[in-house]
């Protein structure tokens, strides 16, 4: 349990919207072990984004409000620290990237500006001016790949002459040892001409730029924990397929502990060690993702496995989920997924079922939320 | 059109150009509308008199009203504002008056912007709770005061409760140094005179109060309603994210966006804090343009002053012109994302 990088426990999160309440999240409980990747999937307005937002505490609160539960985070319950304290925590003992790098990057400001900002709070925490005083996080290794070699065309100043440019630059001169280490960042996510980029304003970057940057931005405060908030959504599919890249080549170098959310199941099968899985606000499912790929414990897991598209070339329709997502303001009673489910019995409208008990028959760490987890193996 | 420096002086002579359009314009409106004010002016304002000074006064009235104002065009073109009815000239009022006007006019829009946009961003982070309506409470009765109100009030009832003087620029007129600019406070700094630089900041406090506590609103509202609009974005959550405090992802990142409209809507206002000071400046008997404006219109019985009133009015035009260019430059600079155009 201590070698968790994160472990929420029973979390339930309320929205209450005028008289009415939405249950986004309940009782999720889930743990990203030290160094790995713990992937979530789910469908749109399954709680897969609050729960992601609601680890560092960053949901308005109010309309949002957590009920129970505990987010345990390097020994302190994030959830009972007050607000004003959480600052001190978020950066270099959390770091988040978000969904749209369109809108992720503060326009006013240039890229050296931003990425410095962050580079410059994590070294006044390590310099020991901070309240909150985390473990060392994981060593970074930028050893392994040396910085790409930059053509003179591709080094030479192509920035615009804006009216604050030159006193931009000034003001950067200032602090060589900042720029250098903004620097590095930018090689590590693989950007050519970082120097370049450094002058720019986020609009005059693209979108996979921007995301290139969004990431170096979270990495240079080097966070015990990275959420990643659907970081490729957003993105052209060609664009999505060079960020996701850069992400799995990232994982591999920096060894840090993550929690990538999607719904695209393509994109977590390729990066986490883990998998949860999210339906109407509850984790259904949860275990080693080849596992979960290969011998799914939940009807709902094995249908959402069945209605993605895995090859370029389609043998027949593709299947679907019969039914609607449910109304997460009046969620059914019993198990949630059982107006939709194949197998779904009496007891499954009665009783929720058991909060993810290990599956019989499947791996260590296997577990899922279904009172009939053994029968979804011989489902079609 | 781009952002350097060259767009940038071609877009302000551009804007400096449409001036002139709207000088003409300023000018024979007003000029038409003081000068069919009155009846037979010169038996009016001179019944009693004979030989020159009546014979001036047919001369200048007496012929048809479009050549009087090309003849004021043309003496305007030589930097001649023109002469009081009393044969007083124009220009050394303006000249002095200006200086004391910008003055006033610049001291409110400083405690509007230091007071008015905080107000704003502590509102909007507060929405709907106690202190966003006490913000409200504080900007909207500003804004539902009547400017003579505000100053009678200030003058009468605040001055003497604060300690503060509600008359003039110095408590001692003239002061002992030379008036190079003819703002009070800036003349008695470069005199090096702390005093009388204390004395001239205790009187242009009162009514530089007054003209921002009823022009602070538009400041307050805007920031509030942009901020509102600013703080759910995501860069807002990835500043927070970074472990940067609330006050500087407000105050940094969220501020900075929010101002973009601010700016522009406290440029608009500048014309209104202008025809603030001619009612607040004649209450703390201000020696600025706006206290000349009121007698050069016949106010507290004082003889008409049509060329005086028109002066102001254009200067007054010119100021708003200038106050939207500079909101405008200042648009540019903080929202790089703007070509000047």
């Amino acid at each position: 349990m201590t070698d968790a990088a994160i472990s929420v426990e029973g979390l339930s999160i309320d929205y209450v919207v005028g008289a009415g309440r939405f249950h986004a999240v309940t009782d999720v409980s889930l743990e990203v072990p030290a160094g790995h990747v713990v992937g979530i999937v789910g469908e749109t307005g399954c709680g897969k984004s609050t729960l992601a937002q609601a680890i560092p505490r960053l949901l308005p609160e109010p309309p949002a409000t957590i009920g129970s539960g505990r987010i345990v985070f390097q020994g302190i319950d994030l959830v009972k620290v007050p607000l004003w304290k959480m600052p001190a925590l978020r950066g270099t003992g959390i770091s988040m990237i978000f969904q749209e790098p369109l809108n992720s990057l503060n326009p006013a400001y240039r890229v050296y500006d931003q990425l410095a900002e962050a580079v410059h709070i994590r070294r006044q925490r390590e310099a020991g001016r901070s309240r909150v005083d985390p473990r060392p996080p994981p060593p970074f290794d930028y050893s392994r790949r040396p910085a790409p070699e930059v053509g003179e065309a591709l080094s030479r100043p192509i920035v615009p002459a804006g009216a604050t440019g030159a006193l931009a630059r000034k003001m950067r001169e200032r602090h060589p040892e900042l720029r250098d280490e903004v620097l590095d960042y930018l090689r590590l996510v693989r950007i050519n001409d970082p120097e370049t980029i450094l002058e720019l304003y986020p609009h005059e970057l693209s979108g996979g730029m921007r995301q290139r940057v969004m990431i170096a931005m979270a990495l240079s405060e080097k966070p015990a924990l990275l959420i990643a908030d659907e970081p490729t959504s957003a993105l052209d599919v060609t664009i999505q397929a060079q960020v996701l890249t850069l992400m799995k080549e990232l994982i591999e170098e920096v060894r840090t502990s993550i929690l990538f959310i999607s719904h695209d199941l393509g994109v977590i099968a390729e990066t986490a060690d883990e998998l949860g899985v999210m339906y109407a606000g509850r984790l259904i499912e949860f275990g080693p993702v080849a596992e979960l790929f290969d011998a799914p414990r939940h009807p709902y897991t094995k249908a959402l496995l069945r209605s993605s598209p895995t090859r370029y070339k389609s043998d027949g329709p593709l299947s679907s989920i019969p039914g609607a997502v449910p109304n997460l303001s009046r969620p059914p009673p019993g198990c949630r997924f059982h107006p939709r489910c194949p197998i779904a019995r009496p007891v499954c409208r009665a009783e929720p079922p058991p909060a993810l008990l290990p599956a019989d028959g499947a791996g260590p760490g296997h577990r899922s939320a279904c009172h009939f987890a053994a029968e979804v193996a011989s489902l079609p | 059109m781009g952002r350097s420096p060259s767009d940038l002086a071609v877009f302000v002579g551009k804007r400096l150009l449409q001036l002139v359009p709207v000088l003409i314009g300023i000018t024979v409106l007003t000029f038409v509308f003081t000068h069919l004010s009155t009846v037979n002016p010169c038996n009016q304002w001179f019944p009693h008199s004979h030989g020159a000074v009546l014979a001036n006064c047919q001369h200048m009235f007496g012929q048809p009203l479009y050549v009087q104002y090309g003849e004021y065009l043309s003496s305007l073109a030589h930097g001649n504002l023109g002469v009081s009815e009393a044969g007083i000239p124009v220009n050394p009022a303006i000249v002095n008056g200006v200086p004391a006007t910008l003055e006033l006019v610049l001291a409110a829009l400083f405690l509007m912007i230091v007071i008015g946009i905080p107000l704003g961003v502590i509102a909007a982070q507060s929405a709907g709770r106690w202190a966003d309506h006490l913000v409200r409470v504080f900007y909207l009765s500003g804004w539902a005061t009547p400017t003579y109100l505000g100053a009678v009030i200030a003058a009468i009832y605040l001055a003497p409760y604060l300690g503060l003087p509600a008359h003039g620029e110095y408590t001692n007129t003239p002061p002992p140094f030379r008036q190079w600019t003819h703002m009070s406070v800036v003349d008695a700094l470069l005199a090096g005179n702390l005093p009388y630089t204390a004395d001239a900041l205790e009187h242009l406090f009162l009514p530089a109060a007054v003209l921002a506590f009823i022009n602070m609103g538009i400041a307050t509202r805007m920031t509030r309603s942009s901020m509102l609009e600013v703080i759910p974005l995501d860069y807002v959550k990835s500043a927070r994210m970074k472990g940067l405090t609330e006050f500087w992802v407000m105050y940094k990142h969220a501020l900075r966006n929010a101002l973009i409209t601010t700016t522009t809507v406290l440029g608009v206002t500048a014309g209104g804090l202008l025809a603030g000071t001619v009612v607040v400046e004649e209450v703390f008997d201000w020696p600025g343009i706006g206290q000349y404006a009121y007698y050069a219109i016949g106010g507290g019985g004082a003889t008409p002053n049509f060329d005086g009133a028109v002066a102001v009015v254009a200067v007054f035009a010119v100021g708003v012109v200038v106050a939207n260019l500079i909101a405008d430059i200042l648009y540019g600079i903080l929202d790089p994302r703007v070509d000047w155009r």
